[in-house]
């Protein structure tokens, strides 16, 4: 079951534009002085929807890709549906679950500028990326899907989290193009891990001030990266 | 700079060419297997990289080949050197006016003090030799190489006292110089011939052998009163001896413009500029470099 267009009552809450106005409680918003949404339990079916940033940034890694282990969290996400439930995935073309074609080229914004027009409300939305394009000014759109949808974001966990693997005057090739010739010291790869950790903070802060779930996607494995953001034991 | 073979430079430029290209190959080559990451902004940002590392690598082995190829050319520049087989003469007064005190401590001990950092700062293997003269010249030290047998021989300068016989120095500087060499007299006077041989004819007879005279005359304008006599320069005579015999003349009215006269004479008289081969310094500096340079490169990771 899911918060929906049931019966069953769960919460009031603050209304969110495109609440149906069916829902408002109007004793209970002269009361609190402002418009209250009346939360009821979805009967009918749950919408389970995946996002997936399957650029190139995504298809790196040590042993796979990243993007590998995020189709198997998508894979196991879906897994989670009963009979009647609804599958979608936003994003570009896939073969399985109907989907909602983003671009040919993946683009966040437009990924979750999509997603908020496609998904109807209440759905729950797993969005996988490793989010460098996440800024502030992301922040209003986050918070509009987050408090559309039951939103869960998976932060695709650098591969060289513990520690660039060279040393030395070394040459990096992008994934999406680019490329740095630097040199790699103690001090290179200390600077390093602090930014790639400082970057998961940050990203986990602006989630969860949109009102998002997060967690780890660890490229060894999608499935337990899932349970661990949800907190399942294996 | 000369060179003996300048055609070493434009091989050497073909080469680096040549070099530049196959390192070109070989970097792209190398490009092909560098390390595969999400987002090359993020990284530059997270590790601040110090691109001056690599461009002193490039700038070493630039600069270490280049070396190299202009040591192989041969080349020459022009260096100073000490003269070869430079022989100098300082013909001192000890005539009795260089007690005047107008210089300080005395025209004498400036002297002294003077043609002693002359012999120290000269350079090895320069000969050296010392006359003082008064009523008559006299040889206190002959021409010899060894700094330490002329700077005692100064110690032995005698005390002020008698006529001024600047032609007769002259004449004991000309029986001791050897017949070939680079040979210098440097005068240092106060005063007037008057006693002797006649100067003008002797600067006239070094004139003729090419063996130049530098004048130094020191005391101030007024000059000073010994013995009741007034002890004055012939700037004149002492131009003169200097013009006729290839030579310069200095004034030095205290002992720093006499120290400074000297030095300097020290330098023209003892020092010249000429071509030195130094394709040897070249190759070595070069090949040293490019060790360095190609060490730092294997410590960095990179090679070359």
């Amino acid at each position: 079951m899911y918060r929906g267009d049931g019966y069953e009552f769960v919460e009031l809450r603050a209304y969110v534009p495109g609440d149906d106005v069916r829902r408002i409680d109007w004793a209970a918003t002269a009361r609190a002085g402002e418009l209250q949404t009346r939360v009821v339990l979805e009967d009918v079916a749950l919408t389970l929807a995946v996002l997936i940033d399957d650029s190139a940034s995504m298809q790196v890694g040590r042993s796979r890709t990243l993007l590998t282990a995020a189709e198997e969290a998508a894979t196991a996400w879906f897994g989670t549906a009963r009979g009647g439930d609804r599958l979608l995935r936003v994003g570009s073309d896939h073969a399985g679950p109907p989907h909602v074609p983003v671009a040919t080229a993946f683009e966040m914004r437009r990924a979750l500028e999509t997603a908020r027009a496609a998904l109807r409300r209440g759905t729950a939305l797993l969005a996988i990326g490793d989010w460098y394009e996440l800024d502030d000014r992301y922040d209003d759109l986050l918070a509009n899907l987050g408090a559309w949808c039951d939103c869960t974001a998976m932060i695709a966990r650098d591969p060289w989290y513990d520690g660039l693997p060279v040393g030395g005057i070394v040459r990096f090739a992008g994934a999406e193009g680019g490329m740095l010739r630097a040199f790699v010291g103690a001090r290179e790869r200390a600077a390093f891990a602090a930014a790639v950790r400082a970057r998961e903070d940050v990203l986990a802060q602006r989630f969860a001030r949109a009102g998002w779930r997060s967690g780890i996607l660890h490229e060894s494995d999608g499935v337990a990266s899932l349970r661990a953001v949800f907190g399942v034991p294996a | 700079m000369t060179f003996d073979a300048p055609w070493v430079l434009a091989v050497g430029a073909v080469v680096a060419i040549g070099l530049t290209w196959i390192y070109r190959l070989a970097e792209n080559r190398i490009g092909a297997q560098a390390l595969r990451y999400s987002n090359v902004a993020f990284l530059a940002s997270a590790i601040h990289p110090r691109p001056w590392l690599t461009r002193i690598l490039n700038a070493g082995w630039i600069v270490a080949l280049c070396a190299v190829v202009v040591g192989l050319a041969g080349p020459h520049l022009r260096l100073p050197v000490p003269v070869a087989n430079g022989n100098v003469f300082i013909c001192i007064d000890t005539s009795g006016s260089m007690a005047s005190t107008d210089v300080s401590p005395t025209r004498a001990a400036a002297s002294q003090a003077a043609a002693r950092a002359f012999v120290e700062d000269a350079p090895a293997g320069i000969k050296i030799g010392l006359i003082t003269f008064s009523g008559n010249a006299e040889l206190i030290a002959p021409l010899n190489a060894n700094k330490d047998t002329t700077l005692a021989a100064i110690d032995q300068i005698p005390s002020p006292n008698g006529a001024t016989a600047i032609g007769d120095a002259l004449r004991l500087a000309a029986t001791q110089f050897p017949p070939a060499g680079h040979n210098v007299v440097v005068l240092i006077t106060d005063g007037v011939n008057n006693t002797g041989v006649d100067p003008q004819e002797m600067a006239e007879y070094f004139g003729a052998h090419h063996v130049p005279i530098y004048t130094i005359g020191i005391g101030t304008p007024n000059g000073d009163i010994i013995g009741g006599e007034e002890s004055t320069i012939d700037e004149h005579a002492l131009e003169s001896y200097a013009e006729v015999s290839g030579g310069a003349y200095a004034r030095a009215e205290n002992a720093a413009q006499l120290r400074d006269a000297l030095a300097r004479l020290g330098r023209e008289t003892t020092i010249e500029h000429r071509p030195v081969a130094a394709g040897f310094g070249f190759v070595v500096a070069g090949a040293g470099l490019l060790v360095v340079t190609m060490l730092s490169g294997l410590y960095v990771g990179r090679f070359p």
